[in-house]
């Protein structure tokens, strides 16, 4: 079956650039549909630290992308404060490292616009206990984080409500049909269900990140160049600082650790890939970041933690960086593509999450410009609305919003995060992609669910029995999808399984294997009655 | 309903759970399976339960946990740490949270039993004082000495110095029913032992554990083992009560207190001297072949003596009842439930909460089809008394000493309180 | 205070009250040896009730268990189960399933073949032995009969729907239907709560009220498993009668009836046998000894000191606690004892989740000779007084094979009769 459907403008990839485009857009009064071969956050929007960088980070190396950051995070503190934890950051050196360095840091952040403010070890330590006695300078930054989830799936829900705009899941592009330097016609496939659904847009953007070379290509443009940087992380059970906390020395591996809500995240390194594909962590990236992590925070040697993961950062292949790719610049580039041959197709590419606001502003710009819309964007000034389906990524929200409404008939579904029933049926209902039928993966994605210490073990079940109780499952294939986001979260979780992640493993396999015979389903002797 | 004023300070579980609990059963390890929840009568309440405890201190809702009156519904039965993998313990963030509570905002009766302890040196939480304790032990002694001329030499004594054994009292019987002392007293003399009662700290029960007033409960095992050094005794015997013995022993070790005496649960004494032939009791009574069951208390068996005491306690049971007439509740020993009438949930005034409770314990016993529940603790015996009238149930609760006293012929006729129609009247001299 | 140490002498010490400790227990007192048996908490309460022996050989469903083991001798003779003979392993397993009987327990008696026992997801399990309030299911997926699934309002992770929609394929007829228990209305619920209360007369009429209505013709009734914990084929039986259908019970996710039921039943049971039995608290320190094992335990207000001719290790994996690791390696906690293991922790766990061939970690675990006797460092047993049973030992993974109570059971079986052995030569 094959489906047409008309807009403005087709974005490919629902990260926080493609989301933040739509959103642009949409503000102008231009339509767009928003497709992803996954679904939000896929990609490097979702792998990474949640920094909001102040800018401290790249100080020494890039004066102008310190800068940048420190002016977007101001704005996206304004207009996105619910997306946001204002926590603070610190940069820290300890008995190893490089003082001289540490000790230009002051002038760096000046150089950059940056507010930054010594600490003596005392003060550094008081304000976050986790740091050792070894703590040779501190410098307080105005780092924080952000919960990328929640500020894309802000971004496009505001983006549907304003008009004409849709996003669609599990959506790729096969072929684009070109005639006279202009695409006319995005042939996409929909890979859940297998159908075709043709988008005629007038403009194409491609903000596929880590895929936007592959996308470009297949619009037979070749100027594109990536270099890909795997970064992984480790997720703790329990957050570890108040605020976020960053080495103070030459960028590295295990530098930064910074809190997620409720947990806390350390990372990262960094690891030039080839290819894109198997971006899982290993435990040799484990080891090696816990190695350097605990030189300055020695209390992650007995933290449990819960996850890893990985993203692949898609970084502009500039000329000087070599393979280097904490070298290569975190600066962002936009591709008009008309020397392509191209006029209705552009990509962005480059950036990082704390400046998606202005690539997708000039992606915008651009766009608009060829549609004729000489609106100008005001996505630094227009407030991101919230939303009752669109809140529950928040850690810690949907139990304390449990909590206070005190009703013991809705039921805890996750019990590590207290996420009710109530809200895996506001997200089934009203969450952006629930037209295309939610599955426990997409619920998990747009909350809680999955995120705690057992890693879903438990919920995934409990999650599952109820979207069959609801009809949102009607075949057998609802245990699959639950196998299958269980391996998805396997995936993250093999790296860290030690100490008291062992008990909880062997539970899983108690669960998934004992009491749901996963491991016998789908070969031909078993697991299917007799 | 309770409710914590919002200016008490906020706890930081996560951290205090790090420093009170030892490594692997911190809530770190928690696997999240629920079998604490599962086996704790006190979930559902005000939406908590361990687990949940447990995942809102690692979520860092500390306020939520700070202020939630579930604190002062968990008994602090130890039963979550019993049946959990890892051994979590949640009572002991339980009793840092009720520490943690302004005064005012604190159940009123737990407060009001701990304050009337600290009134006088007698320890009593119904602030009976020393010199009316004397006076009341005094009298009841005569009176039983005039009554029944086989007591007619009793000795009660008080303050002994010497003495092998020192016993405490609940304040229930000398305040309210002074004749429910007299069978403790006829079976220390049908054994021949040395005894004594103390006039001070001779007390048996402490709120001030319950209402999370450290320094209390500490002053106030302090007043008791002073006393109990002073005198010089041996071996301190609690009588037939659970959270007295915890909070003496507990007390010690928590305060590093020097104590020169062994606790000992009056429950093992009947066992050691049945077992040495000195308690001749056996179950000839028990004609009609009434059906009994026990109530392991917490203070006791969980959380003090561990199975040893279940042991004893059935070995006791069943010599007094005969084999065939005792019924165990299921679960029993280390693994019972508490009844609800612990942690002071008795005096913390929320009875619909109690009540709701001890449902579960209820239908253990209804299970049992027992007509007696024995209950050698005083808030487990006033509890399922209530449970019992509550939920409509048809058994008795009573003393092991008045079944003891029946065996042995020696128990007098204003000391039934406790007993069924049935045997009211057994083993007194015929009226004619 | 004076802390004070009780001691006891014991012919066997059992380390571990799991399924392979309690049978260990029970075995010896069988013999007529005096055991004393210490631990604290543990899987056990995990588990589904089915007792299983060999269910699933390289990935594949096996319907016959015994030429499973057959199979197994030859192909994976460092397996504990390849470690005995059939008979032996039959001779335990009528003997343990026995004993719940006796326990109150009712189980079938173990056959020829496997039955495909139901899972609450729709799925089923091969196992050589079920509980009686379980079986009627199988024997109605086996016919394909016509039954009424009911699941209830609160209690999660049982969904009636959810069981009738994944068996449809197979078991057509089944009607899913939800009730809310008596008295536990708009609230959460636990299986345990339920099977607490339909202990008692009156809860078991309400229920019974509650389901005719239902029936419609309806002769077999798929329930989950609250049937009461004590007595469960006494509370079917009564509700059989109240309800005139044919009653069966699933297993349902943690916490889950059929693991409590286990454990209390256990714990009831052991001391009315004569075992000294010590739930509350690990063994805190091990010695051994030519003559013995001495063990030694914390409790909360005195110690106690067991002096024994002999000791069975069944302390378990990480769950129990008897196997725990750092991020480097792991470790067997009570003695020490060296753990066959992946030499990485990169080798722990497989890169698929669900890999087929089972993770590495699962077949960790410490290796014994033919007499159950624990291997030290240098290889030989560690002592001649040491034995060692149940999913602590190397070479199995009993998640997958599907053989953790028939492994518990029959190597328990093994120990206790080599220890036996042993303190008899004295």
């Amino acid at each position: 079956m094959t489906s047409l459907r008309e807009t403005d403008v087709l974005i490919i990839g629902a990260g926080a650039t493609g989301a933040g485009v739509m959103r642009d857009l949409a503000l102008r009064g231009i339509s767009s549909i928003l497709i992803d071969r996954s679904d939000l956050n896929a990609g490097a929007s979702g792998g990474n630290h949640g920094l909001l960088h102040s800018g401290g980070r790249y100080v020494s190396a890039d004066t102008r992308t310190a800068a940048e950051c420190h002016r977007e995070a101001d704005i996206l503190k304004r207009i996105a404060p619910h997306c946001i934890d204002d926590c603070g950051g610190m940069f820290v050196a300890v008995e190893w490292d490089d003082e001289t360095f540490a000790r230009r840091f002051p002038d760096h952040c000046r150089d950059a616009g940056l507010p930054c403010k010594e600490l003596s070890t005392d003060a550094a330590r008081t304000r976050e206990p986790a740091l050792p006695g070894t703590v040779i300078a501190a410098y307080a930054v105005p780092d924080a984080t952000i919960d990328p989830f929640a500020l894309v799936l802000g971004h496009v829900d505001h983006a549907i409500h304003l008009g004409d705009s849709a996003y669609l899941p599990h959506t790729a592009v096969d072929v684009f049909e070109i005639a006279n330097g202009v695409i006319e016609m995005a042939m996409c496939r929909d890979l859940r269900t297998g159908a075709e659904t043709r988008i005629r847009a007038r403009q194409v953007i491609n903000a596929g990140g880590a895929s936007t070379m592959d996308i470009a290509q297949r619009a037979g443009c070749s100027d594109v160049k990536l270099l890909y940087s795997k970064g992984t992380l480790l997720v703790s059970n329990t957050r570890i600082s108040k605020g976020v906390i960053n080495r103070l020395r030459v960028p590295g591996d295990g530098d930064i650790l910074a809190p997620g809500g409720t947990v806390s995240l350390l990372g990262t390194s960094s690891v030039t890939v080839p290819r894109i594909e198997d971006n899982r962590p290993t435990v040799a990236e484990i080891d090696h970041i816990l190695a350097e992590g605990t030189q300055m925070l020695p209390v992650l040697e007995t933290t449990r933690f819960i996850r890893a993961f990985s993203g692949v950062r898609p970084l502009l292949a500039a000329p000087d960086a070599g393979g280097n790719a904490r070298r290569a610049s975190r600066r962002f580039l936009l591709f008009d593509h008309e020397d392509q041959g191209l006029k209705n197709f552009v990509t962005i590419a480059g950036g990082k999450l704390t400046t998606f606001r202005l690539m997708a502003e000039k992606t915008a710009d651009l766009v608009a410009a060829r549609l004729g819309n000489t609106a100008a964007s005001t996505t630094s000034t227009t407030p991101l609305p919230q939303g009752d389906a669109i809140r529950w990524t928040e850690p810690g929200l949907a139990a304390r919003d449990w909590y206070r409404r005190a009703d013991p008939s809705d039921m805890i579904m996750c019990e590590c995060e207290m996420v009710a029933q109530s809200a895996v049926d506001d997200i089934t209902a009203d969450a952006p992609g629930a037209e295309s039928h939610m599955s426990l993966k997409a619920i998990a994605q747009r909350s809680r669910i999955g995120k705690g210490a057992c890693q879903g073990a438990f919920c995934a079940m409990r999650v599952t029995s109820h979207l069959y109780d609801t009809g949102v499952y009607d075949s057998r294939g609802g245990l699959e999808l639950m196998r299958a986001f269980l391996a998805e979260r396997y995936r993250g979780v093999r790296p860290v399984l030690w100490g008291a992640q062992l008990p909880q493993a062997e539970l899983a396999e108690i669960l998934h294997c004992g009491l749901a015979g996963l491991d016998l389903m789908g070969s031909s002797t078993t697991g299917e009655p007799e | 309903m309770l409710k914590k004023s919002a200016e008490t300070a906020t706890i930081d579980f996560l951290a205090t759970a790090r420093a009170l609990l030892p490594e692997g059963a911190s809530y770190d390890a928690c696997v999240g399976c629920g079998l604490c929840a599962s086996g704790c009568p006190a979930s559902g309440m005000f939406g908590m339960d361990p687990r949940r405890f447990i995942n809102m201190a690692m979520l860092g809702m500390n306020e939520e946990l700070s202020t939630t009156p579930w604190v002062w519904a968990c008994t602090q039965c130890k039963r979550c740490a019993y049946i959990c993998p890892m051994g979590i313990d949640v009572s002991l963030l339980v009793g840092a949270s009720r520490s943690n509570w302004a005064k005012e905002d604190k159940p009123k009766g737990i407060v009001r039993s701990c304050a009337a302890q600290m009134l006088d040196e007698s320890t009593s939480a119904i602030g009976l004082r020393s010199e009316d304790f004397v006076e009341i032990v005094e009298e009841t002694a005569d009176e039983l000495r005039q009554n029944d001329p086989r007591f007619a030499e009793i000795e009660v004594r008080i303050d002994k110095p010497g003495a092998k054994f020192i016993i405490n009292q609940n304040s229930r019987e000398p305040a309210v029913e002074p004749e429910e002392m007299a069978p403790i007293w006829k079976i220390f003399d049908y054994v021949g032992a040395d005894w004594t009662y103390a006039s001070k700290g001779w007390a048996a029960e402490n709120f001030c554990m319950f209402s999370g007033d450290d320094e209390a409960w500490r002053d106030m095992v302090k007043t008791r083992v002073d006393a109990i050094n002073d005198l010089g005794a041996e071996i301190w015997v609690n009588t037939e009560c659970g959270h007295s013995f915890y909070t003496l022993w507990k007390g010690i070790d928590r305060f590093g207190l020097e104590a020169n005496f062994e606790p000992a649960s009056m429950v093992s004494l009947y066992a050691q001297w049945i077992r040495e032939g000195k308690l001749p009791v056996n179950s000839d009574w028990n004609v009609d072949n009434l059906k009994f069951t026990v109530q392991d208390p917490c203070q006791l068996v969980r959380k003090s003596l561990g199975d040893t005491a279940a042991d004893d306690l059935r070995f006791v049971v069943e010599t007094l009842v005969g084999k065939d007439n005792f019924v165990d509740m299921q679960p029993c020993r280390s693994a019972n439930y508490c009844c609800g009438g612990g942690g002071g949930f008795l005096q913390a005034g929320m009875s619909k909460e109690r009540r709701a409770y001890g449902k579960r314990k209820f239908d253990q016993i209804v299970t049992t089809k027992a007509d007696y529940v024995l209950t050698p603790c005083h808030n487990c015996h006033s509890q399922i008394d209530d449970i019992g009238a509550h939920y409509g149930g048809a058994y008795h609760v009573t003393h092991l000493w008045t079944l003891i006293c029946i065996s042995l012929g020696i128990l007098g006729p204003d000391e039934r309180k406790y007993l069924g129609p049935e045997l009211a009247a057994i083993g007194l001299p015929d009226p004619q | 205070m004076k802390r004070h140490t009780r001691h006891v002498t014991a012919d066997l010490a059992v380390i571990g009250t799991g399924i392979a400790g309690c049978a260990a227990s029970i075995f010896a007192r069988d013999l007529g040896l005096t055991v004393a048996q210490i631990g604290h908490s543990g899987a056990m309460a995990y588990t589904t009730g089915y007792i299983d022996l060999l269910g699933v050989l390289d990935g594949r469903v096996l319907d016959d268990p015994w030429s499973g083991l057959d199979a197994l001798r030859s192909t994976d003779a460092c397996h504990p189960l390849a470690r005995m003979t059939n008979h032996d392993i039959r001779t335990a397993f009528d003997r343990f399933v026995r004993l719940l009987g006796e326990m109150g327990l009712g189980y079938t008696a173990p056959g020829d073949r496997n039955v495909s026992a139901l899972l609450p997801y729709g799925t089923t399990k091969p196992t050589l032995s079920l509980p009686d309030t379980m079986l009627p299911g199988s024997d109605a997926l086996h016919r394909r009969a016509p039954a009424l699934i009911i699941d209830f309002e609160g209690l999660q992770g049982f969904s009636a729907t959810e069981f009738c929609t994944n068996m449809a394929s197979v078991w057509p007829g089944l009607r899913p239907a939800r009730l809310v228990f008596p008295g536990l209305e708009a609230r959460p619920v636990f299986p345990e709560v339920m099977a607490r209360t339909l202990e008692t007369p009156v809860a078991q009429e309400q229920l019974a009220d509650l389901i005719q209505p239902l029936l419609n013709g309806a002769e077999t009734i798929g329930l989950p498993a609250i049937l009461g914990l004590q007595a469960p084929d006494r509370v079917r039986a009564r509700l059989e009668q109240l309800t005139g259908a044919t009653l069966f019970e699933i297993p349902t996710i943690p916490p889950g009836v059929p693991g409590i039921r286990l454990r209390e039943a256990f714990e009831r049971e052991l001391p009315r046998r004569g075992v000294l039995l010590e739930p509350q608290n690990k063994v805190s320190e091990a010695i051994l000894r030519s003559t013995g094992v001495d063990l030694t335990v914390q409790g909360a207000l005195d110690d106690l000191r067991i002096e024994a001719s002999a000791a069975v290790l069944a302390s378990g994996r990480f769950l129990s606690g008897g196997l725990k690791s750092d991020r480097y390696r792991v470790k067997e906690t009570v003695l020490n004892l060296p753990v066959r293991q992946p030499e990485t922790r990169d080798g722990w766990f497989s890169a698929e989740y669900l890999d087929p061939a089972g993770y590495p970690v699962n077949k960790a675990g410490i290796e014994i000779d033919a007499a159950f006797r624990p291997l030290g460092p240098d290889g030989v047993p560690a002592s001649d007084r040491l034995f060692a049973a149940g999913v602590v030992l190397a070479h199995q993974d009993w998640v997958r094979q599907r053989c953790g109570a028939g492994l518990a059971i029959a190597t328990a079986y093994g120990a206790v009769q080599a220890a036996a052995g042993s303190i008899n030569a004295r």
